[in-house]
């Protein structure tokens, strides 16, 4: 086995005879989900073989389907992918934890709205006495059931007779006229 | 004669079977399990029918255990 050129020895080291490089992962800075990931996406072009080691690292192995002119620049070029692939997956795996809730929420929201109205028999059956919340201040109650309806007036009564007219202002006495003018 | 060995915990034990199925026309294939791994013995045509065999079997197992 030996290094490949620009690569971290005691993390990547190389058969060229045999077309194969071997890249050891921390466990801890990678999720196994994203060893998974990161494989995929090289197994077209790859052989992929995983392990783990005696100390619980992971191991990724990579063979090349094909020789080529350069198989160690190959090999460097397809442990880089992988790297960027494995960032790539472990951050998409961490936002997806972070997000779980919003994303079940959103998606239960979606496949209640595709399902339609609710039909008359559903109507028929849904229970609309219990109440939603307790309202001790009465803030949710109607202005009727607050305050009680207004009797409409009966049809012979003046609505105007009840009114109470202010009492008439005594009109002023006419003044004499003054002698001599 | 060559062996691969694909560990338990990464690897399930449906997926290697299947994939030793699928593969067990281009050469003959034993499993004989270990405490860590399944190790599938290859023994093929020729050692580089061998090398090949246990390749493609690695990447039919991986892909069958993760679908």
């Amino acid at each position: 086995m030996a290094a490949l050129e620009g690569l971290p020895p005691e993390l990547v080291s190389a058969d060229l005879a045999d077309l194969s490089a071997t890249v050891t992962i921390d466990a801890n800075l990678y999720p196994v989900d994203a060893v998974y990931g990161a494989s995929f996406v090289l197994i077209d072009r790859c052989y992929v073989l995983l392990d783990k080691t005696a100390e619980g690292r992971l191991s990724v192995t990579l063979t090349l389907k094909k020789a080529t002119e350069d198989s160690a620049a190959s090999l460097r070029t397809m442990i880089g992918e992988l790297a960027n692939e494995l960032l790539a997956c472990a951050w998409r795996i961490k936002i997806q934890a972070e997000n779980r809730g919003l994303i079940e929420s959103i998606t239960m929201r979606s496949m209640a709205g595709a399902m339609g109205a609710p039909s008359l028999d559903d109507l028929e059956s849904f229970d609309f006495s219990s109440e939603a919340f307790e309202d001790p201040l009465g803030i949710a109650l109607s202005w009727e059931e607050k305050y009680g309806k207004k009797t409409p007036p009966a049809a012979g009564d003046d609505p105007l007779a009840k009114v109470e007219t202010p009492a008439k202002a005594e009109a002023p006495a006419k003044a004499e006229p003054k002698e001599g003018a | 004669m060559r062996a691969l060995r694909l560990h338990r915990e990464l690897y399930e034990a449906k997926a290697v079977d299947e994939a030793s199925k699928m593969l067990g026309a281009y050469a003959e294939l034993k499993r004989e399990d270990d405490a860590s791994h399944f190790v599938i013995s290859i023994t093929g045509q020729s050692p580089a029918r061998e090398r090949k065999v246990a390749l493609e079997l690695a990447n039919h197992a991986l892909t069958l255990s993760r679908r």
